[in-house]
């Protein structure tokens, strides 16, 4: 069985997703982050440990990774899926002597959050120089924003009306949209970043304080 | 040495840095400190990995080279014993207090 679904930022939601098929008696088998596909496998052995499990963390070397995944899978967890440079990794619980979670204090949950959103703010940073020189060349266009029809250049299509006018303005449509919205689309997609980044360190303060009620 | 910026520790960092007095991979620190507390701390997987990272972070604790490939070892540093005794000389201090006190 294959589902897909695209999760950013919120573990917890994508850990109760996966888990409502596991209750139904599937395995998650293998994971592509990028795309959201999850494929899932009938659970043979009926096992009632069975439970997904999920850490954000990249490593810069193998041999950290290896020593990482080898901590998990010698205390009951098997990793399903996860790269050393990915940093989604998912787990999967095999023991019902352990305990239900990868994580055994409070103040550890909230640190994962903290790691994702480190990730996304150097996503962000990184993309700042890029994101001045198109400011500073114009490419951003974000005046075109506020004048929208001088992004067609048919002559004399604001005069037309009737059906001339519609299929010259949407003959025109995709032209234009791709001449003043490259930049901006580039801006909102790194602007998009600092949103995952916020997001996460709000998920970060709010696990947090669990510790402090 | 100041050791102040080191103390106090938490539960779980003494009982690892407790382990470590005997170099061990990840899943022994585990075990050790399960049985070091009688089982009253159990350290997950994954908030073991980030305590390690930290302790080393901090050099507290160093990596080692051994015979498994996969598995890392880490061994309490100078510097971690050193931390480690200033904690047990305020421990023994606020239990000092508690017996003259009568509790």
């Amino acid at each position: 069985m294959v589902k897909h679904k695209l999760f950013v930022v919120d573990i917890k939601k994508e850990e109760a997703w996966i888990n409502q098929y596991v209750k139904l008696g599937y395995r998650l088998v293998k994971v592509k982050t990028m795309t959201g596909y999850y494929q899932f496998e009938q659970d043979t052995l009926k096992c009632k440990s069975h439970k997904v499990k999920i850490d954000f963390r990249t490593f810069r070397k193998i041999e950290d990774f290896n020593d990482y995944i080898a901590m998990f899978e010698d205390s009951g967890w098997k990793h399903i899926a996860g790269t050393k440079s990915n940093g989604i990794q998912y787990f999967e619980r095999t023991d019902n002597n352990i305990s239900e979670d990868i994580f055994s204090d409070e103040a550890s949950k909230a640190e994962l959050y903290k790691r994702i959103a480190n990730m996304w703010f150097g996503l962000f940073v990184a993309y700042i120089p890029i994101l001045v020189a198109f400011g500073m060349t114009g490419t951003l266009k974000i005046y075109n924003l506020f004048h929208l029809k001088e992004l067609y250049y048919t002559p004399g299509l604001w005069d037309r009306t009737g059906i001339d006018f519609w299929k010259a303005f949407w003959f025109e449509t995709p032209f234009a949209l791709g001449r003043g919205f490259f930049g901006l689309l580039f801006f909102i997609i790194v602007l998009s970043y600092a949103y995952c980044a916020l997001k996460a360190l709000f998920w970060y303060y709010k696990e947090k304080q669990v510790q402090f009620p | 040495m100041n050791l102040s910026k080191y103390l106090p520790l938490t539960e779980t960092t003494y009982y690892i840095l407790v382990a470590l007095l005997e170099q061990g991979h990840g899943y022994y620190i585990m075990q050790k400190v399960e049985e070091l507390s009688s089982g009253k701390v159990r350290i997950a997987a994954g908030t073991m990995y980030g305590a390690i990272e930290n302790l080393l972070k901090q050099k507290l604790i160093q990596s080692v080279s051994g015979e498994d490939k996969r598995r890392k070892l880490y061994v309490i540093t100078d510097l971690g014993k050193e931390v480690l005794h200033g904690e047990a000389e305020r421990l023994r201090y606020l239990i000092e207090i508690a017996d003259s006190k009568g509790l």
